[in-house]
């Protein structure tokens, strides 16, 4: 039996979003932000051949700068495969990450203005500076390497609800009543950012109540531009159906 | 040396506005605030990587 769960979104675009699940566990919530971590599988460059490299960085430092380069996800890979991409750049210049070229069409920089190094032109030198790589990227998971991590700043918030319960002393102090999150007031969900994070801009000389709504979990997910958010949460939560799978297959009599 | 690649507190890619961010608030003279807003640079992790960076490849160059 799989119930369905109320999913609603509050924003949504490529890269980012935000988006309500009522009727989970807070278990349960948990399971999908850590499978989003490290579960879901990406491409990254994980061994490079330098050809050459007379530039003023180390061989080290360049294949670590390359490794952090987010790649675009191809859909028929295997954990463990690789694809090559070569980088070569003469200088005066700089090397981006879009210089990068595949050998594999699905395999690209997701973002090509990354600049890798700086390669002059010195004066007296024969040659200007060049480097030329051969890189290996290789699809695993977040949980082998942070660069493998398709989501960054994965996480959710409780579904908040605001009670007025009175008005506030007439000569009180006016202290701000900040709020961050999304709240819902009579059946329409309202994020913070609407009213300032300051709840006394909408219930002005209230007194208030903030509780959160039980098994309603606000998440906010975004990716490294590996693949679209709806890529990445759907992977997530299969990863958690096929191991919930594995586990009744290996426990069953 | 050259900009980080990602924020070194939440993994996003910082090195991708760089060249902009330089353009625009450290050469030009915009106001930085304004400029990372409108990069899509967010949170305060983030905005640390390209307000506090400097380019030096070209102090070091002439000592390789």
């Amino acid at each position: 039996m799989v119930p369905d769960y109320d999913v609603t979104f509050i924003e949504r675009g490529d890269r980012e979003a935000r988006f309500l699940v009522r009727d989970i566990t807070p278990a349960f919530a948990n399971g999908i932000r850590r499978a989003m971590i490290a579960d879901v599988p990406t491409l990254s460059i994980d061994e490079v051949r330098v050809i050459e490299n007379s530039s003023v960085m180390f061989d080290e430092q360049i294949a670590h700068r390359l490794g952090l380069v987010p790649l675009t996800t191809p859909d028929d890979y295997e954990i463990g495969e690789t694809t090559t991409l070569a980088l070569d750049v003469e200088g005066p210049g700089t090397a981006y990450s879009g210089d990068m070229v595949s050998q594999d069409a699905q395999v690209e920089p997701a973002d090509k203005n990354v600049p890798i190094i700086d390669l002059k032109d010195p004066e007296g030198s024969e040659t200007p500076q060049r480097l030329e790589v051969e890189a290996d990227a290789v699809y695993d998971r977040g949980r082998e390497h942070a660069k493998h991590q398709g989501g960054v700043a994965v996480g959710y918030r409780h579904l908040q609800t605001v009670e007025v319960v009175g008005d506030t002393d007439e000569f009180g102090e006016d202290e701000p009543h900040i709020l961050r999150g999304v709240i819902e007031d009579d059946g329409e969900l309202v994020p913070t950012e609407e009213f300032d994070n300051d709840l006394t801009n909408r219930f002005p000389g209230k007194e208030l109540v903030v509780e959160d709504v039980p098994n309603a979990f606000v998440f906010h997910v975004e990716t490294d531009g590996s693949f679209t958010v709806e890529e990445l949460v759907t992977q997530a939560v299969d990863t958690l159906h096929d191991r919930a799978s594995d586990l009744k297959d290996a426990v069953q009599l | 040396m050259m900009v980080p690649v990602r924020c070194f507190t939440c993994g996003n890619v910082v090195g991708e506005h760089w060249e902009e961010f330089k353009a625009r608030a450290k050469e030009g003279d915009e106001d930085p605030e304004a400029v990372l807003d409108e990069l899509g640079v967010e949170r305060h992790c983030c905005r640390r990587m390209l307000v506090s960076h400097k380019d030096l490849v070209d102090i070091v160059a002439p000592y390789q």
